[in-house]
């Protein structure tokens, strides 16, 4: 099944491992949930040996384990999850992962956009069948939410802070009284929602500003703070996992040489590092530099590698893939990435020498391009 | 080796063999910390080991106690810190047991000064046995770990500070004061139990599914430990500090500290015991579960153990005292995780209370509640040893239940402290809460939710944003759960100076151990008693950091004298300061004079520094002989000086020095003359560089100028010769415009360029598009000269004005920025004679506005004047441009004053109405009387230009009818001298008709 598709959800693509989770799973379980909590946690953060199961259970997020937990055991509880962090930090993933762990399902989802109306969080009508039929039932399309309601399943929200003040409060009824009234209805008006019934929602923290939520939301959520990943091994690993996936995906056979991806890594760490330092927007990229961010440049990278190269990830390719997504615009990126490739990848190429030189050529000729 | 634990070693020999790859070593290991177990426990002299912060084994330590009375206890403790013990009771916990040595010996000189400190908390087995020993009669307590002087010979002499030796790096990032405490002292602990390689904790911690370190402890050892019998307690400490023992690289530094510090105790407590005749059975050794374990080869106390030299002391001078500590501070000090210890301390508050245990603690003690002691049980002999470990490991833990009212009252606390705190929380949120630490507890395979899980909840539930300044909730729960305690040192356990200190503002009335910030109100007229307090307090403010002492109204400085005062004591918080003044010296005066010494005799002393120094010298101590012993080493500083960096710090305080001597003393201290005299040949010296050095800003350049002007009249009183400045003058060739204006203003002070002449320049400046940029900079040398020649105001004022009505725009606009900020770095000292002067120059109502003529056009647009009109202003007396009374006071009248004497002469000229009966001569009538009454210089001098003597009572070239007469116009002693010397008017009006 998961050939069909381009991307298949986290329930299809662990199907295997979601089943004999379940097969194992004697813990307690809240509500309807297919996988008891502790059994969510280690299908999202991966089995060790001491757990002594007889197969392994690969890790699909990588963060500190609190983060994980808090988050199941909110889910367990009678509030709403958000997920809050800079972009890229896998929120959505996680999300993904958690639905699919519990409820089966992690395609229950409204995207919250400018253009969000509180009819994509209730229900609309097929105004045909409207017409030939009236108002019933039947003629009405219920919202993702309004079908995890119903299941008593996990729907899910993603970029909750883009969508307005109003639609957001269309969640407070859904998440406090746990039903929805159809007034247009005369009977069977109300749609309850059933034990196992939650919602995730994730928030970008640099869009907070944009429609904070309300008081009276908050009090309905609990926060779970997703940090932007630090740590170089960790980051490593999330780069390793995550184009380890993209290359089933598109079907490629190509090695990702470990010297290139500690360039990978080391370049956009010293990016970073001068985003930090930088006291004004022109001083710093556009780009969040973001693992999400690393993703799409060894993608790129790759892809690139494949089908207009030798079939062979080359320092030259990867440089040049690096300086097209970060070059976003026109001359305040290219100039800062022009600054980095002669103030710190041209010392160490001549330092360390190896890939660097290769690196520095691609970079160079990638920036005179777009110059 | 057989028994008792021989089952137990096969076990763990079996499995080990069973599952290790490789042979050999994990079967050595867990064979090993069996056999260290039953060394341990066989040892004759009972070891009781403990673990730092522990709340188990403090409860062990308590029901050991009370069940064996032992009659002597050998403890891990720095054995000079011995006489400290007895004043824990004076104080309240925590404290911190503190030696201090500034004067080192042997030791190198950048580690000075050497502090240690052994924070002791109520919650820990040693201050247990500590108030055992102390409080039982006949118990002796014997401290038997190396000294503090020990502590640092056995320091690695590398460059690195000693101070970071015992302070892994701390987790509680955002503890602000947690330094605070401690400064940077190095901690010492007893009982220091901990993985001594990070993968090992690592490891620890990731299988425990824990965070931090102290979280595994508790759920590991100490909730299981807590209520275990004392048999258990023992074994499986030892077994902990065997495992970290073994598995800690070996050959490191700190094992083999750790390995002499075993043989230094074994040593002490065998020298003890033979000197003391005591029997072993009835003594207790408590250390540290690590050295517990310990296989050095004097381990023990059988006639065979190997000897140990103990190095001696060296002659560095140790200081003791106590120094209030905190549970953050120690939380710091050892990288423990925020909240570890006060948890701890709500750990053993609960055990206590749940266990109905007596515990002990110091006669006299404040800060917390007695338990009635119930009399002591007959001493139990400890049997034969059994394995308890067995047992123990392989059995879950024996936990008690989960307390439900205690999680709800948290829940309830929590929510209420989030409220106040400025949280938007709620009763939903503390069911919130609730729920979700169960939910929690429950994942993490807890049967009941631990505190760590509860602040995970809180934060969970609670935290919605992040606002900077307001406290996190993560830091609530730790308040919550017991906050943060801070100790305090009792009077009686002060050191002499810290007595002093509390004794001497008694008068004030107020209770000065309270933590707050408490405000004190000085009427000084109404009650002179208080005058001693303030003084003290004055000097506290010198020599404590910002915040103990803070005065809110009133000011010490010279001349300036207080009615009221009112400030905000924190003697309380920062009673760790006042301590450790205490081993600088014996009272408080006794430390400024140490300080201010120091200061002048350090490395990096100016002269400024010194100057500084007189100043607080007579501010704060009022000593004479002192003060002048500081003077004396300012002038050599100031003659060592090879830079002007300081001059305008150095100008502005020798400035008020001098005034405060003219006021208060018959005559100046010789040190002031001699730095008179020095800084004018110094400044003399250095002025030529000093113009043309990139590196010397005009500001400096300035205050050079300022002091070689206005402290002319002194100096060449004392013997300096004008011609050294005339000369450094002339050697002056700025190039940077605002430099050149100073020249030009120093010019102008030593009658080299008249006023006229200056304008003319300027005019020429403005006049020439290609300088017209760079006028602005002209501007700011001459509101710099305002300090070195202020009769120059009205001109700077004449300057400005026409600045801003000639310069373009684009020109002017950029330079306000620099003009405004150049005027607020000295608006104390350049602004108020400038507005001054501004005021008297412009008219003061709008209407006299339109009417108004700019005086200096006034007087350049009419010739009739002559150019021998007075002053610069016109319509004002000459007299006040360069009279006495400009901003520097009485020292500026000196040499200005002097100086504007001669100029005025040098311009006054026929017609200038400066004849007899005009006001001018009237103020020169004292001068003529004078040289009529003693003729003989002027005689040499008519003689010089040869004037004949008349022989009789006077000069003859000084009519002195002149003196009695009224003004005769046209004519005066000028015009006399010249009308008997027509010689050089020949000469000019040949010249002129040439030209």
């Amino acid at each position: 099944m998961t050939d069909d598709m381009l991307r298949a959800p986290a329930e299809v693509k662990y199907a295997d491992e979601l089943d004999w989770l379940e097969s194992i799973d004697d813990g307690p379980k809240p509500f309807s949930w297919r996988l008891s909590p502790k059994m969510v946690r280690l299908f999202v953060l991966g089995s060790e040996r001491a757990d002594g199961l007889d197969r392994e259970v690969s890790q699909k997020w990588f963060g500190d384990r609190s983060f994980v937990e808090r988050s199941i055991v909110t889910l367990a509880s009678d509030r709403g999850l958000l997920l809050i962090g800079d972009p890229g930090t896998g929120k959505s993933w996680l999300a993904e992962l958690l639905s699919a762990a519990i409820s089966r399902n992690s395609t229950l989802v409204v995207q919250g956009t400018a253009g969000t109306t509180e009819d994509h969080i209730k229900y609309s009508w097929n105004v045909s069948m409207v017409i030939a039929k009236g108002q019933s039932r039947a003629s009405m399309i219920p919202s993702p939410i309004m079908t995890a309601m119903e299941r008593g399943v996990i729907g899910r929200f993603e970029e909750l802070t883009r969508s307005t003040s109003d639609v957001q409060d269309a969640l407070i009824s859904i998440l406090s009284e746990k039903y929805v009234s159809i007034p247009e209805l005369d009977d069977d008006n109300i749609v309850f929602a059933q034990p196992g019934f939650s919602i995730i929602a994730t928030a970008n923290s640099r869009d907070r500003g944009v429609n904070d939520l309300s008081s009276a939301l908050k009090r309905r959520f609990n926060f779970v703070r997703i940090p932007v990943v630090t740590n170089k091994r960790s980051e490593a690993e999330i780069v390793r996992f995550r184009t380890a996936e993209l290359l089933r995906r598109h079907r490629i056979e190509l090695d990702v040489p470990p010297n290139l991806l500690d360039i990978l890594l080391q370049s956009f760490a010293d990016l970073r590092t001068a985003a930090a330092s930088a006291t004004s927007d022109d001083e710093k990229l556009e780009s969040a530099l973001s693992t999400a961010e690393q993703i799409g440049v060894l993608e790129d990278a790759i892809l690139h590698s494949t089908f207009f190269g030798d079939r062979t990830l080359r320092a030259q390719t990867l440089a040049g893939s690096l300086v097209g997504s970060l070059a976003r615009r026109s001359p305040e990126d290219l100039a800062i990435l022009n600054k980095y490739w002669h103030g710190v990848v041209e010392p160490r190429s001549k330092q360390d020498g190896g890939d660097w030189s290769a690196f520095l050529e691609g970079g160079r000729e990638a920036i005179a391009t777009l110059s | 080796m057989s028994e008792p634990f021989g089952a137990l070693r096969q076990q763990l020999v079996e499995a080990a063999t069973a599952f290790a790859a490789s042979p050999g070593a994990v079967p050595d290991i867990l064979a090993g910390i069996v056999d260290d177990v039953d060394r341990a426990l066989r040892e004759e002299l009972e070891i009781f080991p403990v673990c730092h912060h522990s709340p188990a084994s403090a409860l062990a330590m308590v029901r050991r106690l009370r069940e064996k009375q032992p009659k002597v206890i050998y403890l891990e403790l720095c054995e000079d810190l011995t006489p400290l013990l007895t004043e824990l009771r004076n104080c309240r916990l925590p404290v911190a047991l503190q030696a201090f040595a500034s004067e080192l010996d042997t030791f190198p000189k950048d580690w000075g000064p050497l502090s240690v400190i052994a924070p002791i908390t109520e919650a820990s087995a040693e201050y247990q046995a500590i108030a055992y020993a102390l409080d039982t009669p006949g118990v002796e307590l014997v401290l038997v770990d190396r000294s503090t002087d020990h502590v640092f010979q056995w320091q690695p002499r590398t460059p690195a500070t000693p101070a970071h030796a015992d302070s892994p790096d701390s987790d509680s990032s955002d503890e602000d004061d947690a330094g605070e405490l401690h400064g940077d002292a190095v901690g010492i602990e007893i009982g220091d139990l901990r993985p001594r390689f990070a993968e090992l904790e690592t490891h620890l911690l990731h299988h425990g599914k824990v965070r931090h370190w102290s979280e595994w402890w508790d759920q590991y050892v100490e909730q299981p430990l807590v209520d275990a019998d004392y048999a258990t307690y023992r074994q499986v400490m030892v077994l902990i500090g065997s495992l970290f023992r073994r598995l800690a690289p070996s050959g490191a530094e700190r094992v083999t500290v750790d390995e002499d510090r075993e043989r230094y105790m074994w040593t002490r407590m065998r020298e003890h015991l033979a000197t003391s005749g005591v029997d072993r059975s009835d003594c207790l050794y408590v250390c540290g579960a690590f050295h517990a374990a310990s296989r050095v080869e004097q381990f023990g106390t059988g006639p065979d153990a190997a000897p140990f030299d103990i190095t001696p002391r060296t002659a560095t001078k140790w200081l003791y005292g106590l120094i209030p500590s905190s549970h953050s501070a120690i939380e710091g000090q050892f990288g423990l995780a925020s909240g570890s210890v006060s948890i701890a301390a709500a750990t053993w508050a609960k055990a206590v209370s749940r266990s109905k245990l007596a515990t002990f603690q110091l006669e006299g003690q404040r800060g917390s509640r007695k338990r009635a002691a119930r009399p002591a049980a007959g001493a139990v002999e400890a049997g034969p040893v059994a394995d308890q470990l067995t047992q123990f490991l392989a059995s879950p833990p024996d936990l008690h239940g989960f307390d439900e009212e205690e999680l709800l009252g948290w829940c309830v606390d929590i929510v209420r402290l989030a409220r106040r705190n400025g949280y938007l929380a709620s009763t939903a949120d503390a069911i919130a809460v609730f729920e979700t630490s169960i939910l929690l507890a429950g994942m993490r395979n807890r049967a009941r939710p631990t505190p760590y899980d509860f602040q995970d909840a809180a934060v969970t539930c609670i935290e919605k944003d992040v606002i900077p300044g307001r406290r996190d909730v993560r830091r609530l729960c730790e308040i919550l759960l017991g906050g943060d305690r801070v100790g305090q040192v009792g009077y009686d356990a002060l050191p002499p100076l810290a007595r002093d200190v509390y004794d001497r503002l008694t008068p004030i009335g107020l209770d000065l151990r309270k933590s707050t910030v408490q405000r004190a109100l000085l009427d000084l007229n109404g009650r002179p008693e208080l005058t001693p307090c303030s003084h003290l307090l004055w000097m506290l403010r010198y020599l404590l950091p910002d915040g103990a002492v803070r005065p809110i109204m009133g000011s010490r400085r010279l001349g300036e004298r207080s009615i009221q005062e009112s400030w905000d004591l924190s003697i309380g918080k920062h009673q760790r300061y006042i301590i450790e003044l205490g081993y600088e010296g014996v009272t408080v005066e006794q430390v400024v004079e140490r300080r201010l010494r120091r200061s002048v005799y350090a490395p990096d002393a100016t002269a400024a520094v010194a100057l500084r120094a007189v100043e607080d010298s007579i501010l704060f101590l009022g000593s004479r002989r002192f003060t002048d012993e500081l003077g004396a080493r300012a002038v050599e500083l100031l003659a060592a000086e090879r830079t002007v960096d300081d001059a305008p710090d150095v100008l502005r305080r020798i400035r008020r020095l001098l005034a405060h001597y003219r006021a208060t003393e018959p005559e100046l201290p010789a040190w002031c003359g001699s730095f008179v005299t020095a800084g004018y040949a110094h400044y003399c010296t250095l002025l030529p560089t000093a113009f043309v050095d990139d590196e010397t800003g005009v500001r400096q350049v300035g205050a050079m100028l300022g002091f070689l002007f206005t402290m002319e009249g002194l100096a060449l009183s004392l013997g300096c010769d004008r011609a050294q400045l005339e000369l450094a003058v002339r050697q002056s060739h700025p190039e940077s415009p605002a430099k050149v204006a100073l020249l030009w203003a120093a010019h102008h002070q030593l009658g080299l360029l008249p006023l006229a002449d200056l304008r003319a320049r300027c005019a020429d400046l403005l006049g020439n598009p290609l300088v017209v940029p760079t006028f602005p900079q002209y501007l700011s040398g001459f509101v710099q000269a305002l300090e070195p020649v202020p009769k120059l105001a009205a001109f700077v004022v004449e300057v400005m004005s026409d600045a801003f009505a000639h310069l373009p725009d684009p020109v002017l606009l950029p330079w306000l920025p620099t003009l405004i900020t150049t005027l607020r770095d000295q608006a104390g000292e350049l602004v108020p004679v400038l507005i001054r002067e501004a005021g008297r120059t412009f008219p003061a109502t709008l209407p006299a506005v339109d009417a108004w003529v700019p005086p200096w056009t006034a007087t350049t647009g009419t010739p009739t004047q002559g150019p021998g009109s007075p002053g610069i202003a016109g319509p004002r007396p000459g007299g006040a441009a360069g009279g006495p009374g400009g901003p520097a006071g009485g020292l500026v009248g000196g040499g200005g004053g002097s100086a504007g004497w001669a100029g005025r002469g040098a311009a006054g000229g026929p017609g200038d109405g400066s004849g007899p009966g005009s006001a001018r001569w009237d103020a020169a009538m004292p001068v003529l009387r004078l040289l009529a009454e003693h003729p003989s210089t002027c005689d040499d001098v008519a003689g010089l230009v040869g004037i004949p003597g008349d022989g009789g009572d006077g000069p003859g070239w000084l009519d002195l009818d002149l003196l009695n007469t009224p003004a005769t116009p046209g004519r005066s002693t000028v015009q006399a001298l010249l009308e008997s010397h027509p010689g050089a008017m020949d000469a000019l009006e040949a010249l002129l008709i040439a030209g």
